[in-house]
């Protein structure tokens, strides 16, 4: 698939410390693309190099063939969804919206059906003579999504912008958003330090750490095949036994010695938490190595104190190699 | 605690009356009154005193005062706020440092910074001697005396109460709107049209008020900057009180001076709270 942005050997240093290390990544055109890491690996830096917020110390952002570095923000067919939102307080939703076409020099009877088009897309048509202050959370990051789509960038940047909004509302928008990004067939680079976030939305993702790239790939090959320790314990629980991972929902607990071939080990039962759908329950065996295994949450109780088997595939244990 | 709050108001609320209801009274009742042959007021009780602010003289100087405040206000306004932008942008320390410098002539009395202006400005001033000598013009060019020189001394004495205000509320503007502004493609004069100027229309409105009151009262810089040529309401207030002996004329134009700043800053208040909305 053809390329959107390529980004080549980014370095940015602060005084401190260096916090783009070396990054070369492709995403392709029409990709929701995800930079997944925990906060200051340097992914926040990287959209504000690619929005021109920040310049690279060396290293080239070159988006649909065009280089990038040194054009001001105004210049860049890029778009942002802020964290903050940073909407205009003293415009309403539609007028917010209008901003990116008024810079362009649309004239009013262009930009009219073009910024009504887009709060229907967004479902914010009651909402349209709003002004911030009077939308709740959800509306103000649509309205924000909308601000910055209507433009048809050939890249929209989007900086945790869900990360405002309460949990319930977040599992929503999430959804909205997928379905928006793949009518609209914009390249969307999603910012997120939320696993879960990144793996549900995304075609590709990049697992940063440190200012360095650890993996690139589907969320199923960095879930299922992680290429680190960092990446495998970042997108989820992991047992480490003997330096091999296995996640605890691969892994299996009993109170009889496994008879098929598996790999076991005897424990202690340290305590068990019902957690509605599951039962966590966290063993520690005669070494102390501590392992938590997911029990399906009809399973009888394991009680604390208990001696048990805990057994797992060979097939399930994580590939990581670093 | 209501006892407590008594005391504490006491002093304020004793000031308030003592220093200015009482005086205001006083002005009231003056101003209704007749002027005595050597000052002073006597009876009986008139409307004369306002119906003499109709009065095409007095027109003339009110519509001077009104000009000469609302150009010093312009000014001041354009002057403020390129430097308060910069102030608000510069780093903490030296923001600080920024702050206090445009406060620093506050340390000097008005009087004497007003007295310095005259010297910079008279025939044989600081500006006039240096252009002569470097044989930039023959004759020293009239400075002093005329309603410019005025108006940039209420420039010069006002400035610092137009950048403070400005200042604070460019300094609490948030960062991302300017860096969504120029996201979205507009570039920085855009942003300033479009972003800084309307977030801070409460601080040009408060600017523009403290500059423009102030300088509407002004009786000191005309009288010392205009040498008594181009006089505003301020001088003849003053000179109704002092060399006419006229104390109730005095006092219905101070009145009247007031009752026009209260409906000017009545209507934009106003206008703040319906921005509040």
């Amino acid at each position: 698939m053809e390329n959107a942005l390529a980004l080549t050997a980014l370095n940015k240093s602060f005084p401190s410390h260096k916090v783009v290390d070396g990054i070369s990544l492709n995403v392709p055109k029409g990709c929701f693309y995800s930079l997944l890491g925990p906060s200051g690996c340097g992914k926040t830096t990287i959209l504000r190099m690619i929005a021109g917020f920040a310049e690279p110390d060396s290293g080239e952002i070159n988006l649909n063939g065009k280089r990038l570095n040194g054009l001001r923000p105004y210049e860049r067919p890029v778009t942002t969804v802020f964290q903050s939102y940073a909407l205009f307080p003293h415009l309403t939703a539609a007028e917010n919206i209008a901003f990116g076409l008024e810079r362009r020099g649309e004239k009013p009877a262009e930009i009219a059906p073009k910024v009504k088009r887009m709060l229907e897309l967004v479902g914010l048509e009651h909402r349209a003579d709003r002004v911030p202050a009077n939308l709740s959370g959800g509306e103000k990051q649509r309205t924000a999504l909308a601000r910055a789509l209507v433009v048809e960038p050939e890249l929209l940047l989007l900086d945790e912008p869900l990360s405002a909004l309460d949990p319930a509302l977040r599992k929503r928008v999430r959804l909205e958003l997928k379905q928006l990004q793949k009518q609209l067939g914009i390249t969307f680079l999603f910012i997120t330090h939320d696993q879960e976030e990144a793996l549900s939305l995304s075609d590709q993702i990049a697992v940063m750490n440190k200012g360095k790239i650890e993996q690139i790939g589907t969320p199923q090959e960095i879930y299922l095949a992680p290429a680190t320790r960092f990446v495998a314990g970042f997108l989820g629980a992991v047992n480490w036994v003997d330096g091999i991972g296995i996640r605890p929902e691969s892994t299996r607990i009993s109170r009889q010695k496994p008879a098929e071939p598996t790999k076991s080990t005897t424990a202690k039962v340290v305590t068990s938490t019902f957690l509605g759908d599951c039962f966590h329950i966290e063993t520690t065996t005669e070494n102390g190595t501590a392992i938590t295994a997911q029990v399906a949450f009809n399973e009888e109780p394991f009680a604390p104190g208990e001696s048990v088997h805990v057994y797992w595939h060979a097939s399930d244990e994580l590939p990581v190699r670093g | 605690m209501n006892r407590l709050r008594t005391i504490f108001l006491a002093p304020s609320a004793a000031f308030t009356v003592i220093l200015f209801l009482i005086p205001l009274s006083i002005i009231v009742a003056y101003s209704f009154l007749t002027r005595g042959v050597y000052g002073g007021v006597v009876g009986p009780w008139t409307l004369e005193n306002y119906q003499r602010l109709f009065d095409p003289l007095y027109g003339i100087i009110l519509w001077r005062s009104l000009v000469m405040s609302t150009l010093a206000t312009i000014l001041c306004l354009v002057i403020a706020f390129p430097l308060a932008l910069f102030i608000a942008r510069a780093s903490d320390r030296a923001k600080g440092i920024y702050l206090y410098l445009v406060i620093l002539p506050f340390w000097t009395s008005f009087l004497v910074r007003t007295y310095a202006w005259m010297f910079l400005l008279r025939d044989t001033g600081f500006i006039n001697t240096i252009l002569t000598s470097l044989h930039i013009i023959r004759e020293p060019l009239p400075l002093l005396y005329n309603e410019t020189a005025v108006v940039v001394g209420l420039v010069y004495g006002y400035l610092p109460f137009a950048v403070l205000p400005l200042f604070s509320n460019l300094d609490r503007l948030d960062k991302n709107l300017l860096e969504s502004a120029a996201d979205l493609g507009a570039t920085p004069w855009q942003t300033l049209y479009k972003v800084i100027i309307p977030l801070c229309a409460p601080g040009l409105r408060a600017a523009g008020v403290l500059v423009f009151i102030p300088c509407l009262g002004a009786y000191l810089t005309p009288d010392l900057l205009g040498g008594g040529k181009s006089i505003m309401i301020g001088n003849l207030i003053q000179n109704q009180f002092t060399t006419a002996r006229d104390w109730p004329f005095g006092s219905a134009i101070s009145l009247a001076l007031m009752a026009l700043v209260m409906v000017l800053l009545v209507s934009l208040l106003r206008q703040d709270g319906e921005e509040a909305l």
